[in-house]
């Protein structure tokens, strides 16, 4: 009889549970050797059985297009994603060097601009940027760090060299997946876990709250910290929930919170009750209708005041998404460099600046080789792949090229890597990313591997969850112990 | 605790109390229906007039057969008291403030509401079909109550889940005597006094109270004994003395209670004054009704100690807030 492994077909891109003599990595052996013991209905009815758990604890996220409609169960694929604890030290520290000159970049940029007066990054960059926020010149917030969650993206490419694709720095989600995946796994999968090393994820509520606790103009006390969210119906709510929870914060909106006297207070059954830190989950343009846009009711009146006077922390601080920017992003190991002295332990995947002409010329003349990707959309939104657009959606891009060069950036299309994910039955190959978090205040710290993303659909290269992508749980494994 | 969490927790504990005690009242009315004597009559109707729902539910119907009533108190989205209105708000002001709760509390209510969402058609299927899905519904909102109990602790936010509880639960238990009381009786002595035992039995059971009633009052049902325990019996948790008890309880964990403790003081007052010695129907009646302002009172008096503040900015914005669909 023939099990799930022997019918998993290879494919052309880099597989993280087989290597290329067929035979498994060492870091995936116990899976692989599970794999090849159970059978598909066995395996399909722990399928079903998280498919149920996950609709019992609601674990779900929104689809904007989906009136009326506002919870989807999250897609959860069982087979996890392994990574060997050997590969993975050496990635937390590229991510914490990245993270750390990444900090020192914006805070640079709302005060002296060393970087741009040194020119090693453009000043027609920044000034074209639009998510640099004016108002937030010359502040200077606690350690000096600005974006303190960050959820950067990672990919494999077929040689099996692991690349940044982008640094998530407004307000990057899904780390409460990343959590939830694992509950679910041990929940399920018991006995994988008890004879295997692999590494736990659940420290991460708590580095989030110290690392939030850090930033209290009040330190001392316990500090009050809240998480500011859009409400029910944004699609990360669910997690805005979870965060607050675990760290045994309160849940706000903009109508529970008011400023008096440039310090925040919540609205609470005895009156206002002062608070130090904000973990907010709005972006920059809603968080302030008298500094950003007025016709926001989601944020807070005189937040901005508060902030610049020290009298609350908000993280990640107004004007970070500055270097959440596909061209800044480009910049970063010349940063790294700059900041650091160091050289990026992680590489950015080769990119081409449509804003300089020869770059561009390239981009427009190879459109059918290359991803083109908008400076600022996220979620997947606004890009296109090359090698599968069609002649009239690549000349649709050209022309938006050549409207708003600064606005786009192309680079060569990533295999990705794939992982085996069990569709009807099967163990097939589906391609994946990960997104691991890190956060810096007074510390620095990065999650122990982080979100899987996989493309459920044969071929595709999209795994935004807006888009159908589905999730694994990661597993970093120690092959030295055990 | 933030004035929108304390007011959400209320809604929310009141919307699954009022669904629960409905579920409870279906069930128990099909019951003494099979019981009655013949002769005796017996209107589906008296279900929509103890739910106070009488105005809505003539706009929509026209007939208050049995399955009309029903549906309209399980599943019809004109009804925002049905139980699946009830359930659904409750589950969308759990989303709102999970973070309070414990985290299996979501996992409950999201499938208490799942489980009613795929069932409610089913109701219409016959008796014992309905039986099982409302007696579903209550077994399921008894394991939240028990979640919330043993696995929450007795802070703030537990004293607003208790408050919300206990008001609507009073609230329905009035209005259940105050129903009965009402229902004309036929002209013949022995059949209207068998009918009048068989009607207060069955308020008893629709507040799971005629196995205590028995045990601490009587075993025989007399509407004057059954009034005196479903309104003042302290022991009893369904009854208004116990409620307000409890709503008192509450009250005096909460920072500043002066003026709905004052409220609820002076309804407990009235109940301990109250004499049932031959009390005609007419009387009972208008002594029920003020005891439902006394309540009024006191949900207005908490929600304005309380819930202003955050009330307050919708009013600015001209907006309604989430949490208060239902009037109370």
């Amino acid at each position: 009889m023939s099990t799930l492994v022997d019918n998993y077909p290879l494919r052309d891109a880099y597989d993280e549970l087989i290597g290329g003599e067929g035979f498994p990595r060492p870091a995936t052996r116990p899976l692989f050797d599970f794999l090849a013991k159970i059978d598909a209905g066995a395996l399909d009815a722990r399928r079903q059985a998280v498919e149920s758990a996950i609709v019992a604890m609601g674990i779900t996220f929104t689809v904007y297009s989906e009136a009326g409609n506002i919870d989807r169960a999250w897609p959860f694929d069982i087979i996890p994603r392994i990574i060997d604890r050997k590969e993975w030290v050496r990635i937390e520290a590229g991510l914490k060097q990245r993270l750390t000159a990444l900090n020192l970049f914006i805070h640079d940029l709302y005060n002296d601009q060393r970087i741009i007066k040194d020119r090693v990054f453009p000043r027609e960059v920044l000034a074209s940027s639009v998510n640099f926020r004016e108002q937030c010149r010359g502040i200077v917030p606690r350690f000096g760090v600005w974006a303190h969650v960050c959820g950067t993206d990672l990919v494999r490419d077929k040689d099996g060299t692991l690349y940044v694709l982008e640094d998530n720095l407004r307000v990057p989600s899904g780390v409460s997946y990343m959590l939830e995946n694992r509950r679910l796994m041990k929940r399920l999968f018991p006995e994988i876990f008890h004879s295997n090393s692999i590494l736990p994820v659940d420290d991460y509520p708590i580095m989030l709250h110290d690392t939030l606790a850090a930033l209290s103009p009040r330190p001392g006390d316990r500090p009050v910290i809240v998480v500011l969210t859009p409400g029910i119906f944004n699609s990360a709510y669910f997690e805005h929930c979870y965060l607050a929870h675990q760290m045994g914060a309160d849940l706000v909106e903009g109508s529970d919170l008011v400023v008096k006297d440039d310090c925040v207070y919540m609205k609470t059954i005895s009156g206002l009750q002062r608070v130090d830190v904000i973990y907010r989950r709005i972006d920059d343009d809603f968080i302030d209708p008298e500094v950003f846009r007025s016709d926001s009711t989601l944020g807070v009146s005189g937040l901005m005041r508060a902030w610049r006077k020290g009298n609350v922390g908000i993280a990640n601080a107004p004007g970070s998404g500055v270097a959440d920017d596909k061209i800044v992003y480009v910049f970063v190991p010349q940063m790294i460099r700059y900041y650091l002295d160091e050289e990026a332990i992680i590489p950015s995947v080769p990119s081409y600046l449509c804003m300089y002409d020869d770059q561009c010329k390239y981009v427009l003349e190879n459109l059918e080789r290359l991803v083109v990707k908008p400076a600022n959309e996220s979620g997947g939104y606004g890009m296109m792949i090359g090698p599968q657009a069609t002649r009239s959606v690549r000349e649709q891009f050209a022309a938006l090229i050549r409207a708003n060069p600064r606005n786009y950036m192309a680079q060569p299309v990533i295999s990705l890597s794939t992982a085996p994910t069990f569709i009807k039955q099967n163990l097939v190959p589906r391609h994946l990313d990960l997104r691991p978090f890190i956060l810096q205040s007074e510390k620095i710290y990065a999650t122990t591997g982080g979100l899987t993303r996989v493309a459920m659909r044969e071929g595709s290269l999209i795994v935004n969850s807006s888009q159908g992508g589905g999730s694994k749980d990661t597993w970093i494994v120690d092959t030295e112990v055990g | 605790m933030l004035s929108r969490v304390a007011e959400g927790l209320y809604w929310m504990t009141r919307y699954l109390e009022r669904a629960d005690n409905t579920a409870r009242l279906i069930n128990s009315t099909t019951q003494v229906l099979l019981d009655l004597p013949t002769g005796a009559k017996f209107g589906w109707d008296i279900l929509i007039k103890t739910a106070g729902l009488d105005h809505l539910f003539f706009k929509h119907h026209a007939k208050t057969d049995e399955n009309s009533v029903v549906r309209f108190l399980v599943q019809e989205e004109e009804n925002p008291s049905a139980i699946l209105s009830c359930i659904q708000y409750a589950r969308e002001n759990a989303r709102t403030f999970r973070d309070v709760l414990p985290m299996e509390f979501w996992e409950r209510i999201n499938g208490l509401y799942l489980y009613v969402q795929r069932h409610a058609k089913s109701i219409g299927g016959g008796r014992s079909q309905r039986y099982e899905v409302l007696h579903q519904v209550i077994e399921r909102r008894q394991s939240i109550v028990g979640l919330v109990m043993g696995s929450m602790s007795h802070d703030i936010a537990y004293q607003f889940i208790r408050l919300g509880r206990n008001l609507e639960r009073a609230d329905m238990t009035t209005r259940i005597v105050d129903a009965n009381a009402a229902v004309l009786l036929p002209a013949d002595e022995a059949i209207a006094a068998l009918t009048q035992e068989r009607l207060w039995m069955a308020t008893l059971t629709a507040l799971s109270a005629y196995q205590m009633y028995r045990r601490h009052v009587d075993v025989h049902v007399r509407g004057r004994d059954v009034v005196n325990f479903l309104l003042k019996d302290i022991h009893f948790p369904r009854t208004v003395g116990h409620c307000l008890g409890e709503i008192e309880a509450c009250l005096s964990e909460l920072p500043d209670h002066a003026v709905p403790m004052k409220c609820v003081r002076r309804t407990s007052r009235r109940i301990a004054e109250m004499r049932t010695e031959g009390l005609m129907p007419m009387a009972l009646h208008t002594f029920l009704d003020q005891i439902q302002t006394d309540l009024n009172a006191t949900h207005s008096a908490l929600s304005h100690q309380y819930f202003y503040l955050y009330q307050q900015s919708f009013m600015q914005q001209g907006q309604t807030a989430i949490s208060s669909p239902l009037s109370a």
